[in-house]
C-alpha cells in the first residue's frame, strides 16, 4: 500500500476501504481499523460518522458509526462498536470482518463536531460506546500540540466496560487540563474501584465540573441517559445554547440495531409545525420529532418502526426545513419531491406539513 | 366441480380442428386445472423493464390466485416476489404501481428490503429468524427489456426465449424506451377465447375497420406458419434482414412462441388512422419508418407488436372461468416528448378501439358458448390455422402435465 505524498488526494467514498486491524477494547467492543487501498488519506472532522455498507446474508444494510480515530492521524480510520444480543450489522462485523476484507463506505458526515476554532473549555459527557466521538475529539485536541481544557466524563456499566480507559489515562498523564472522570453502575468483585458509583446526577456533575457553566457541553449516549443530562443541566441553570448532543437513532428496544449514531444536534430552540389540512400551528422544540408533535396535538400520522426504516409515516412537507436521519425508509427522489418521514424528522424553525 | 381426470377425459376425446368442448370455457374445475398446470407453470410476460425505471419502482399484478410484485432493487436488478407478507399473508403492495424505498406491509409494518429480505418486524425479532421470513421469490427473467416471470418451483428453460427475443427485438431497444400509456380492460370471456380471437384475423374485416386500414388480414402473412409464400411478406423480410433486422418467421419447436416481421398495408408505418408514424422519433436502431411490425406471441398470455415508432405489449391474466384482464402498454423513444413528438390519443387510438371491438366479440362468443345448445364447431383451415395451432399447443401441454407423458398417448 503506497504512502501518501504531497500530491495524494484525500479518500473519497467511491473507493472501498480495507479492514487492516481489529482490536478488542472491552467485552463485546471492538475497534475496526481501515485503510484506503490506494494509499489515500482520510479527511474528516472529529466527531463525524462513517456509513458502512454491510453485506448481511442476502441483504445489504447500512449502518452509521462514529469515527473513533482522530483526523490528525489521517492514514487510517476506525470505528469502535459494541455488540448487543440484538445486533445485526455489528454481529456481522464481528463474525465476518477480518483484515483484507473490503467494504463500501460513505461519508464521513455529521454535524456533531468541534467548532472550526476549538479553543474553548469543554465538558464531554458520554455513556457506553457514546465515548467514541469524545475519543476522536480529545485525541484531535491533544494532537494539536496545545493544552486543551477538557473535563471528560464517561459512564459505563462496570469498570471493565469502560472503552479507551488506558488511552485516555495516557493522554491525561500528559495534559494537565484534561480531567478524567469515570462513573460505573456496578463494580467487579475483588477489583478495586475508587471512582464514582451509581448513575450520573447533578451532585456528581457539580463535583466533577464545578465550572460547568463556563464550558461547552458535548453529550453522547442512549437517549434516556442524554435526557437525564439535559434535565440536570437545565435544572442547574446551564445555557443550553452551549449544549450539543449526538444520539442513537434506533430505539434500543426494537432489536433492530444498536448504536446507530446520527448527526442530530438537538437543542431547545423553539420550533413550529403547521398542519396544513387542519390549519393548526403547534409550537414545539427542535428536539421533537414531527411524529411526536403530531401525536401530542391530536393529528394522525400512521407510523410503524419509528426509526426511519419502514416508511409508513411518509408525509409531504410544504415548506420549511427539517433535520432527518432515516434508515433507508425513503428514496432520494421522494425527498426531492418534498416527502419526509415524520418519525425521524426534527423541525428547524417553522415547518409546514400536509397533514 | 370437475376434477383433473374429467379434464383429461375431455382432452382425450376432443375433436382436433374443432373448438373445445363447453367446460373448457365455462367450468370452474377446468379453470382451476388451467391455473395449476398452465398459468402456474409457464413463463408469463409481465411488464417492460422501463415500467420500473428506478430503484424501488414496483408493479403489481394478479395471476389467477397469485398476487405478484415486481420491483427494481438498489442494484438495478428486477425481481419478482409473491405479494404476500410472511407475517399473516396480507398483500404488501395494493397499488398497481408506485415507488417505495422499502416494501412495507400496511397491516403490521413488517418491512422488507427491495431484495425481499425481512429487515424489520416490530417487537418480534427475538421470536423469529428474519432469514426464514423473506418474501418468497418468483423466477424472473428479463429478455430484450421485457420482464417474464414463472410461478413454478422449477421453471422451464428460459434461455431459448431470451436468446431469440434479444435477437429479434434488439433493434427496438425496449430497455431504453419509456412508457407513453397503459390501458387495462376486463373481457368477460375465458382466457382461451381471448387468445383464440387474437390468433386469427378471420373476424378482422367484420369487426376492426380501423385496424384494417394498416394491418393486413391475410392469413398467409400473419398465421402460424411461414408467411413468406406471399410475395409481399417475403420481400419485406428480405428488405428488413438486409438492413440488419432479424425478421424471418421463427417458431419454437413446441409452438409456444413465435417471431415474425410483417409489412403493413401499402406505405403504412404505424397503427394510425392514416398509417403515418405516431411518433416522430424512431425507436432503437430501426432503420426506416415502414419496417412493419415484429409480431411476438408467447402462450399462454401475450402477443406483441414492435414497430419503427413504438412498441405495444399486450398481456392477459385470468380472473375467473369467464373473465380475463387484458393489459396494454405503449412504449416510445425515451426522449420523445408528449405533445411535441407524439400525441397519446393518436398513438393509442387504433388499439384502444380494436381492444374494445375484441372485447365485444369475445364476450358474444362467451355468451354463445354458455348456451346449452353449444357444441364444438370446425375451425377454418384457411383462416384459423393460428387458432388450431394454439389449441393443439394447449391440449398437448395440458395433457402432458396431467399425465406426465407426451401427447403420443392420444394416438395409442
Amino acid at each position: 500500500m503506497p504512502l501518501p505524498n504531497e500530491n495524494t488526494p484525500p479518500w473519497t467514498d467511491d473507493e472501498h476501504i480495507e479492514c487492516v486491524m481489529i482490536i478488542p477494547e472491552a467485552p463485546d467492543v471492538r475497534t475496526f481499523i481501515f485503510r484506503a487501498p490506494s494509499g489515500r488519506w482520510f479527511r474528516y472532522r472529529p466527531g463525524q460518522f462513517l456509513t458502512l455498507e454491510l453485506p448481511v446474508s442476502t441483504a445489504t444494510i447500512w449502518r452509521t458509526f462514529t469515527i473513533s480515530t482522530s483526523p490528525s492521524q489521517s492514514l487510517s480510520i476506525s470505528v469502535t462498536v459494541k455488540k448487543n444480543p440484538e445486533s445485526v450489522g455489528v454481529a456481522w462485523m464481528f463474525d465476518h470482518l477480518r483484515p483484507g476484507v473490503r467494504l463500501k463506505a460513505s461519508g464521513p458526515a455529521g454535524l456533531f463536531t468541534l467548532p472550526p476554532r476549538p479553543d474553548g473549555k469543554y465538558l464531554f459527557i458520554s455513556a457506553g460506546s457514546g465515548v467514541t466521538p469524545m475519543m476522536s475529539m480529545t485525541a484531535f485536541l491533544f494532537d494539536r500540540g496545545e493544552q486543551p481544557d477538557i473535563t471528560f466524563i464517561n459512564c459505563a456499566r462496570t469498570p471493565r466496560d469502560i472503552i479507551f480507559r488506558s488511552r485516555l489515562e495516557h493522554i491525561a498523564s500528559r495534559l494537565p487540563d484534561l480531567k478524567l472522570h469515570f462513573v460505573v453502575e456496578h463494580t467487579n468483585p475483588y477489583e478495586v474501584w475508587s471512582g464514582y458509583r451509581g448513575r450520573l446526577n447533578q451532585i456528581m456533575l457539580g463535583l466533577m465540573a464545578p465550572d460547568y457553566l463556563d464550558r461547552t457541553v458535548y453529550c453522547c449516549g442512549p437517549e434516556p441517559f442524554m435526557e437525564g443530562v439535559r434535565e440536570s443541566l437545565i435544572a442547574l441553570g446551564f445555557d443550553m445554547g452551549n449544549y450539543h448532543q449526538e444520539s442513537f437513532a434506533a430505539p434500543v428496544e426494537t432489536a433492530e440495531e444498536v448504536p446507530e449514531l446520527a448527526d442530530v444536534i438537538v437543542d431547545d430552540t423553539p420550533a413550529e409545525v403547521v398542519f396544513t389540512k387542519s390549519d393548526a400551528t403547534v409550537t414545539c422544540r427542535e428536539s421533537d420529532t414531527i411524529l411526536a408533535v403530531a401525536r401530542s396535538s391530536g393529528h394522525n400520522i400512521p407510523s410503524g418502526c419509528t426509526f426511519g426504516l419502514c416508511g409508513t409515516c411518509k408525509i409531504r412537507k410544504r415548506s420549511g426545513e427539517v433535520h432527518m436521519v432515516h434508515n433507508g425508509g425513503i428514496t432520494e427522489d421522494e425527498e426531492a419531491e418534498g416527502f419526509i418521514l415524520a418519525c425521524c424528522s426534527h423541525p428547524i424553525g417553522r415547518v409546514e406539513i400536509e397533514v | 366441480m370437475a376434477t383433473d381426470s374429467d379434464v383429461l377425459a375431455a382432452l382425450m376425446s376432443r375433436r382436433p380442428g374443432f373448438s373445445l368442448p363447453q367446460p373448457f370455457y365455462t367450468d370452474a374445475g377446468f379453470y382451476d386445472c388451467d391455473l395449476r398446470n398452465i398459468w402456474y407453470k409457464d413463463w408469463l410476460l409481465t411488464i417492460a423493464a422501463p415500467e420500473v425505471p428506478k430503484t424501488g419502482s414496483f408493479v403489481t399484478l394478479q395471476i389467477g390466485n397469485a398476487p405478484v410484485l415486481i420491483v427494481r432493487g438498489a442494484d438495478g436488478a428486477i425481481r419478482a416476489f409473491h405479494n404476500s407478507c410472511r407475517h399473516r399473508g396480507s398483500r404488501i403492495c395494493a397499488a398497481e404501481r408506485g415507488r417505495n424505498a422499502k416494501l412495507t406491509c400496511p397491516y403490521h409494518q413488517w418491512t422488507y428490503d427491495l431484495d425481499g429480505s425481512l429487515v424489520y418486524a416490530r417487537e418480534m425479532h427475538e421470536d423469529i429468524d428474519p432469514a426464514d421470513f423473506g418474501l418468497k421469490p418468483i423466477h424472473c427473467e428479463t429478455a430484450a427489456g421485457i420482464v417474464f416471470i414463472c410461478l413454478a418451483k422449477d421453471a422451464p428453460d428460459f434461455a431459448p426465449v431470451k436468446a431469440m427475443a434479444e435477437k429479434y427485438a434488439s433493434p427496438h431497444d425496449i430497455t431504453n424506451l419509456k412508457v407513453a400509456a397503459t390501458r387495462s380492460i376486463v373481457e368477460n370471456g375465458n382466457w382461451k377465447l381471448v387468445m383464440e380471437n387474437n390468433r386469427e384475423c378471420y373476424h378482422c374485416a367484420g369487426s376492426h375497420p380501423l385496424l384494417c386500414r394498416t394491418f393486413p388480414d391475410d392469413p398467409n402473412l400473419i398465421g402460424s406458419f411461414e408467411g413468406t409464400s406471399v410475395t409481399v411478406g417475403e420481400d419485406h423480410v428480405r428488405r428488413c434482414e438486409a438492413a440488419g433486422m432479424p425478421s424471418r418467421f421463427y417458431m419454437e419447436p413446441n409452438g409456444q412462441w413465435r417471431f415474425v416481421r410483417i409489412p403493413f398495408i401499402g406505405d403504412a408505418c404505424s397503427y394510425t388512422e392514416d398509417g403515418t408514424p405516431a411518433v416522430t422519433k424512431r425507436v432503437g436502431q430501426v432503420p426506416f419508418d415502414n419496417a412493419g411490425s415484429l409480431l411476438f406471441f408467447h402462450y399462454p398470455n401475450t402477443w406483441n407488436h414492435m414497430l419503427s415508432d413504438s412498441v405495444t405489449l399486450f398481456r392477459m391474466t385470468p380472473i375467473s372461468p369467464t373473465a380475463t384482464q387484458v393489459y396494454t402498454t405503449w412504449l416510445v423513444h425515451a426522449d420523445a416528448e408528449e405533445g411535441v413528438d407524439y400525441d397519446v390519443d393518436r398513438l393509442t387510438r387504433v388499439w384502444i378501439q380494436t381492444n374494445l371491438e375484441d372485447q365485444a366479440v369475445v364476450e358474444e362468443n362467451q355468451r354463445g358458448i354458455l348456451s346449452p345448445a353449444y357444441e364444438p364447431g370446425p375451425y377454418s383451415s384457411l383462416q384459423e390455422t393460428g387458432v388450431i395451432q394454439f389449441i393443439d399447443w394447449y391440449a398437448a401441454t395440458l395433457q402432458q402435465r396431467l399425465t406426465g407423458r407426451s401427447n403420443t398417448m392420444a394416438a395409442e
